[in-house]
């Protein structure tokens, strides 16, 4: 590039003497700048609402108390967050408007929805009370109430009143928290390992059943009492923890008076929002978030965290790359490098290049057909036929998933390895060449180097869309709710063939399957922020990489 | 010490090492294969695909398995001979009756062996008539004496020695006989609807040289103590409906209607209400116009909707049961009622037909006429395999799973025939014609993969899907490509580069924003935001393009002193505040809109409710209440109903995945045209948007229009979007306040339950090939496109 020619925007605008800048065509100037700040206002608009909705779901909302009239005009007490404003219009002639509030009560026990609409008309007195306890629960979701004992095991009872009454309580729920980690210990790590053995032996007694071995089969009896014995120790050890996560028990009363109880085992939690300062908030929002990320999802997902879904999301889109690359980088030197350019080649070129324009679910197609009930059914019947009718690769897994979207995105890398290539210059081959170097030897020291960033760059397009694509998933093998991570500490350790979850899956599935969609909002829009920043991210790197390898060969040219 | 040169002048160092060569030599071979392989294997994608539809379009295939000689029983004292045919699940021991109190059984597993088993009638009957039900394998049976009876032939099986085969054991059971008619007349015909708790039975009789019609009705009381026993709860004598003479009876799988032909061709159809009353609902006559009338054939296809008739001409008919509205002034007049008419019309036969026999599985049946056979099937109205045999047919029966039909040729010989027709619902006239299915009341483009029923008829019309495809693709589109050929042309020719260089990658991470993010709002953060909002959306749309060209007049007419402190480039800044203001108007204004121009009458109050909700379906019925039938079809494609989750919702949520694709294609295209041209037309005195219209649009118009054509690609194939944020109905309008059901939504939402190999997963990897095939083809085409607009302007 020579200097830089006067572009257009910095040409100023004359009018010819006496015409009108109107006839020039200035408002459709303005009329396209209108497409332009619409499209911007539109991004700006779409990230800032996940951003804000998706952030403040970990932040401690404030408690209202609200004093309702309903339609006999008796006041009732109600306690809550108010969760969205909006004017609602009468269904009838005068049409009147009035704004209502969607109120979040909590204590789906007691009332059976969390959420209940308030009139703004209708509210006759409102305040902050500062004693207001916001729990959250192991079922039913959130409580709001105000506590009036502990009471205790051993049958002493602590008041509300008393100064040590929460950091008891507290001290009590993370007792309890550790409680419930021990019980998950046994529940799903020993017991699904006893599990794992029983079912192993049920396949060798089958087999020995069908050869008719009685010595055998013997022994396999005998081995299963031993491990029937081992379970049972260990049931009643969860038991019996599961009996002393009762045994604490909060008595509390609601906002409009109803006294309950409630097994301090059950609490996970307990803030008191309208009494905390900025910074105590801001503890408790980091702690969300951290829980948010860490922890396994309850109650048909729309509580707890989503940390399988981030993992599943990670080692499939790992996977995804894995294979991706090479196959990526190997058809990308072989189209550049070795085969003979031609129509043929730049017809293959083209059809590669339109293969990223093809819907995803075509791929997902032909992974359920090719991948899944093909290769996986094969598979079943050379291998696993001992435990045939249930599939073990003849239906969706991570493995299929992963080869799936690595189809989907192999367009992505080889044209991203292709451009990388063209761009090393002619001279630096050359040089090479005359050095004595072979073809490959060039290919490999000198053209695949200073090629890596580029291709990187595509590696790293290629997981952005693996990661953010859900609808080839849908047929090859995401589910709402695996039972176990696709990585893990019993041999084999990766577990190709095991179901798993998806960021992008857990918004759908949140979204459109859960029986309270207003419920789960929330943890939607958690989720999606999460996905994006880490779609976006991807994407950023991808760009500024390409960006920076622009600028450097911009001035290597021979 | 001098020495000769070396004579070579090539020295040993520059040989390059075996090693070296051989390793070349691999990575050479091993990129070729392996390269080779890669882009093999990922275009066999398409390939594989095909393969699975392929079948699809197969004909059936239809040759014979083995034959055997049958000296078929005893025939009994009948006066007319009888033979009657069935068979079994697995088409082993098909049983022949010829009217005695026998039936012969032939083994074809033992080359026809045959074997006969007693059907114990009471003694002194003598059978005049008798008919087969292959359903039930039931054989109905009409006396001398006036009586109707039956017997069932029930077939057992067992796993035959080491698991090979079934073992099948017939046995007869007789059941109850009842006096019909006259006592002591002998029956002609018999007909026997078994629907568990009704039954009806019909027979013909002769009474003193006149034909007459019976029929009566079985009701079984049903309560929680069990099944009561069955009762006889009406008797009828249909003489005297009849015109002509009655010579075949068809009664009702449901137990509750009748279908009497007569010697006219008349079809009388009478239908018991309760079993107790008799109602003649419909008298038609399939062939009026043919010279000879009468019918040979009155049967049912499977699921006793359809009756398939015949005439002696050879023509062939299907007559279904769907609602029509009563026009003949009878008392039924105005009202609609389930009557037969005509749905199907298949090639003639060359005369009557001599045999048919149904399916049990699906619409196929087989009929023809002597030595020639034709496998049809109602749905699509096709023939499936037809030719000539090498006998001539007698009788022919199909077995359960319609998997072999075996022959009876008029010398006594049996023929087991293998009928492999996986998929007879399917062909190009199921997935993209129109077709007239059972129940309905006209031809339609119908997409109701499953239903509730073994005898439901899949409808696999993949037209309504592609229509839903192409409408939320045109809504999104139409809301993309103003905003992204706008801003792209701002950004190309009018945006200073250092700001272009932020707008640029913005607009891009755009697109890769996931589509279940836009899906996921789209359905549950717009649509309920947007549902009641319709007027203010009209209003913004109207008045943020005229709001910036007015804000550009205006600026037009500034001093030039304040027209220079905004600098050529940052208008978009300057409409930020513009563009805010007339959004929150229109967003304001709408309800006022709404209540002015969107007006309902309550019919309650009399009082009139501003909803636009309301509006729209209303103008829709009285568009289609209009005289014009222009106006009628543009109410019944355009103005439907309103659905919350609708095109409007789709579109916008669309346009946000299109307009990156469209946006940075278009600007690529546009910042193509060499800066030479540009700058000439500049110096010429245009200005600056006289050069964009004259000289820049024209030249990246093959681009602009390429980018068009991958972002409908791109619109086409979204899923997750569509499937969040429509309703998912596969509907054939073009409403933009209704949803719709696209091919990619349809795969995604019904492939994981499609059982594999069946019609139905082949259908959903049809609309897969055609999703694949749309977006390949337009792809390449704009690729092309692309690439000839550069080679153009590479020299420039």
């Amino acid at each position: 590039m020579t200097d830089p020619a006067p572009t257009p925007a910095n040409a100023p605008v004359v009018p010819a003497k006496g015409r009108a800048h109107s006839l020039l065509g200035e408002p459709k100037v303005w009329f396209c700048a209108m497409g332009l700040t619409l499209g911007l206002l539109m991004v700006i608009g779409l990230l800032s609402l996940i951003i804000v909705e998706g952030v403040s779901v970990f932040w401690p909302r404030q408690v209202l108390e609200l004093d309702v009239k309903d339609a006999s005009g008796k006041i009732q007490t109600v306690a809550g967050e108010i969760r969205k404003e909006q004017a609602k219009r009468d269904v009838s002639p005068d049409a009147t408007i009035h704004h209502e509030w969607l109120f979040f009560t909590g204590n789906k026990d007691v009332t059976g929805s969390a959420f209940r609409f308030v009139d703004a008309q209708a509210i006759a007195d409102q305040r902050m009370p500062k004693d207001i306890i916001v729990a959250e629960r192991m079922e039913y979701g959130d409580s709001i109430f105000y506590p009036v004992s502990l009471k205790l095991a051993d049958g002493t009872e602590i008041a509300a009143s008393e100064g040590s009454f929460l950091a008891k309580l507290r001290a009590k729920i993370a007792e309890g928290n550790a409680r419930r980690d021990q019980i998950h210990t046994i529940e799903a790590d020993q017991i699904g390992e006893i599990n794992d053995r029983v079912r192993k032996l049920e396949i060798e007694r089958r087999k020995a059943i069908t050869d008719d071995d009685t010595k055998l089969l013997a022994e396999l009896d005998a081995a299963r009492a031993d491990v029937q014995k081992e379970y049972e120790t260990l049931a009643a050890k969860a038991g019996e923890l599961r009996k002393q996560m009762s045994a604490d028990v909060l008595n509390y009363r609601l906002a409009d008076g109803t006294a309950r109880q409630q097994a301090v085992g059950d609490l996970l939690r307990v803030e008191h929002p309208n009494a905390m300062s900025w910074w105590e908030k801001f503890g408790v929002f980091l702690h969300n978030g951290w829980d948010f990320l860490t922890g396994a999802p309850r109650e048909a997902n729309t509580e707890g965290g989503i940390f399988p879904a981030i993992f599943g999301t990670f080692v499939m889109t790992l996977l995804m790359s894995v294979i991706v690359t090479p196959l990526g980088v190997i058809a990308a030197i072989y189209l550049r490098e070795y085969a003979r350019q031609g129509l043929l080649v730049q017809m293959v070129r083209i059809s590669v290049n339109n293969l990223a324009g093809v819907p995803s679910i075509v791929f997902g197609v032909f992974g359920l057909g090719f991948f899944v009930y093909s290769v996986g059914g094969s598979l079943d019947r050379w291998f696993f036929s001992d435990v045939l009718p249930t599939p073990t690769f003849g239906t969706g897994g991570i493995l299929w998933a992963s080869l799936t979207l690595a189809l989907l995105a192999l367009p992505v890398v080889i044209v991203a390895t292709e451009e990388a290539l063209v761009a090393v210059p002619r001279g630096v081959r050359e040089a090479a060449m005359a050095c004595g170097a072979s073809k490959w030897q060039s290919i490999q020291r000198i053209v695949l180097p200073s090629a890596l960033p580029g291709i990187l760059t595509g590696v790293v397009l290629a997981m952005a869309r693996g990661a953010g694509e859900v609808a080839p998933l849908m047929l090859v093998g995401v589910v709402k709710l695996a039972p176990s991570l696709p990585l893990d500490f019993t041999a084999p350790f990766i577990h190709a063939e095991r179901k798993f979850m998806h960021l992008g899956f857990h918004i759908y599935d949140l979204g459109f399957q859960s029986p309270d969609s207003e419920a789960a909002k929330p943890m939607v829009f958690a989720t999606t922020l999460l996905l994006i920043l880490l779609v976006v991210a991807m994407n950023v790197a991808a760009i500024s990489l390409r960006n920076h390898l622009r600028k450097k060969y911009a001035v290597s040219t021979f | 010490m001098p020495e000769d040169p070396p004579k070579r002048s090539v020295p040993e160092r520059f040989i390059a090492s075996r090693a070296t060569l051989r390793l070349d030599q691999l990575m050479t071979w091993l990129i070729r294969a392996g390269g080779l392989g890669i882009i093999v294997a990922v275009l066999g994608i398409f390939v594989f695909i095909m393969a699975e539809v392929i079948p699809l379009f197969e004909p059936a295939r239809f040759k014979q398995e083995s034959e055997a000689a049958v000296s078929s029983g005893r025939p009994g004292a009948t006066a007319t001979p009888i033979t009657l045919m069935g068979v079994d699940e697995w088409a082993q021991k098909p049983f022949i009756y010829r009217g005695g109190a026998e039936i012969a059984l032939a083994d074809l597993s033992k080359n026809g062996e045959i074997e006969t088993l007693p059907v114990e009638i009471p003694a002194d009957t003598v059978i005049s008539t008798a008919q087969v039900d292959g359903k039930q394998n039931r054989v109905i049976l009409g006396t001398a004496d006036g009586r109707v009876g039956s017997f069932k032939v029930t077939y057992t099986s067992t796993a035959g020695e080491g698991g090979k085969g079934q073992i099948v054991t017939p046995s007869v059971k007789v059941e109850s006989f009842e006096a019909i008619g006259q006592p002591g007349k002998p029956l002609k015909d018999v007909s026997f609807g078994d629907g568990g708790a009704a039954k009806v039975m019909a027979a013909i009789q002769e009474v003193d040289g006149r034909t007459e019609v019976h029929a009566l009705c079985i009701r079984q009381k049903r309560s929680l103590m069990g099944a009561g026993k069955p009762a006889v709860v009406g008797r009828f004598d249909l003489t005297s409906d009849l015109q002509g003479h009655p010579v075949r009876l068809l009664a009702s799988a449901v137990g509750d209607a009748l279908l009497v032909a007569d010697d006219r061709g008349m079809v009388y159809y009478f239908y018991f209400t309760n079993g107790t009353t008799k109602e003649l609902r419909q008298t038609f006559q399939p062939f009026a116009d043919e010279a000879d009338p009468t019918l040979s054939t009155l049967s049912y296809v499977f699921g006793d909707v359809s009756v398939v008739v015949c005439g002696a001409t050879g023509k062939q008919e299907v007559w279904s049961l769907y609602n029509q509205s009563v026009t003949d002034g009878s008392a039924k007049g105005g009202e609609t009622v389930r009557r037969y008419g005509k749905i199907k019309e298949f090639p003639p036969l060359t005369g009557a037909a001599t045999f048919y026999a149904a399916s049990q599985r699906n619409k196929t049946f087989l009929t023809g006429r002597g030595d020639f056979a034709s496998l049809r099937y109602s749905t699509t109205e096709s023939v499936r395999w037809e030719g000539t045999l090498p006998f001539t047919v007698a009788r022919a029966v199909m077995d359960a799973k319609a998997e072999h039909i075996l022959f009876l040729d008029t010398d006594g010989g049996l023929h087991r025939w293998k009928l492999d027709d996986p998929h007879p619902e399917a062909g190009m006239k199921a997935f993209f014609g129109k077709l007239w299915y059972e129940g309905a009341d006209r031809p339609g483009y119908v997409w109701q993969s499953t239903g509730g029923t073994d005898d439901f008829e899949p409808k696999l019309s993949l037209t309504p899907l592609i229509i839903g495809s192409l409408k939320g693709t045109f809504f999104a589109l139409l809301f993309a490509v103003p905003i992204a050929l706008l801003a792209a042309i701002y950004t190309s020719c009018f945006l200073p580069p250092n700001i272009k260089s932020i707008v640029k990658p913005v607009m891009e991470i755009m697109a890769s924003l996931p589509s279940v993010v836009l899906g996921f709002l789209a359905g549950l953060w717009l649509a309920p935001l947007i549902e009641d909002k319709v007027p203010s959306l009209l209003l913004g749309g109207l008045a943020l393009p005229l709001g910036a060209m007015a804000v550009g007049w205006v600026f037009t007419k500034l001093p030039v002193t304040t027209r220079s402190k905004v600098r050529p480039g940052s208008e978009f800044w300057v409409l930020l505040l513009p563009v805010a203001l007339m959004t929150w108007a229109a967003w304001s204004l709408g309800p006022w809109l709404e209540s002015w121009a969107f007006t309902v009458k309550d019919p309650a109050t009399g009082g009139f409710i501003a909803d636009f909700r309301l509006w729209w379906p209303q103008i829709g019925h009285s568009l289609s209440a209009s005289d014009w039938s222009f106006v009628r079809w543009l109410g019944d494609v355009f103005v439907t109903d309103f659905d919350q989750r609708n095109s409007l919702v789709v579109g916008f949520m669309m346009g946000f995945a299109v307009i990156p694709i469209l946006f940075t294609i278009t600007e690529d295209a546009l910042s193509n045209v060499p800066t030479q041209i540009k700058a000439a037309s500049l110096a010429l005195g245009a200005s600056r948007w006289q050069m964009v219209r004259t000289v820049v649009l024209p030249v990246a118009s093959a681009g602009i229009f390429s980018a068009l054509m991958v972002a409908f690609g791109r619109a086409v194939g979204e899923t997750m979007i569509v499937v969040m944020a429509t309703g998912n109905t596969p509907v054939m309008d073009l409403n933009i306040f209704s949803g719709m059901r696209t091919l990619s939504a349809n795969i995604a939402v019904e492939l994981p339950e499609a059982a594999v190999h069946s019609t139905h997963y082949r259908a959903l990897f049809l609309g897969a090939v055609v999703l694949f095939a749309l977006t390949f083809v337009l792809n390449t085409f704009a690729e092309i496109l692309r690439q000839r607009l550069r080679e153009r302007f590479k020299f420039v």
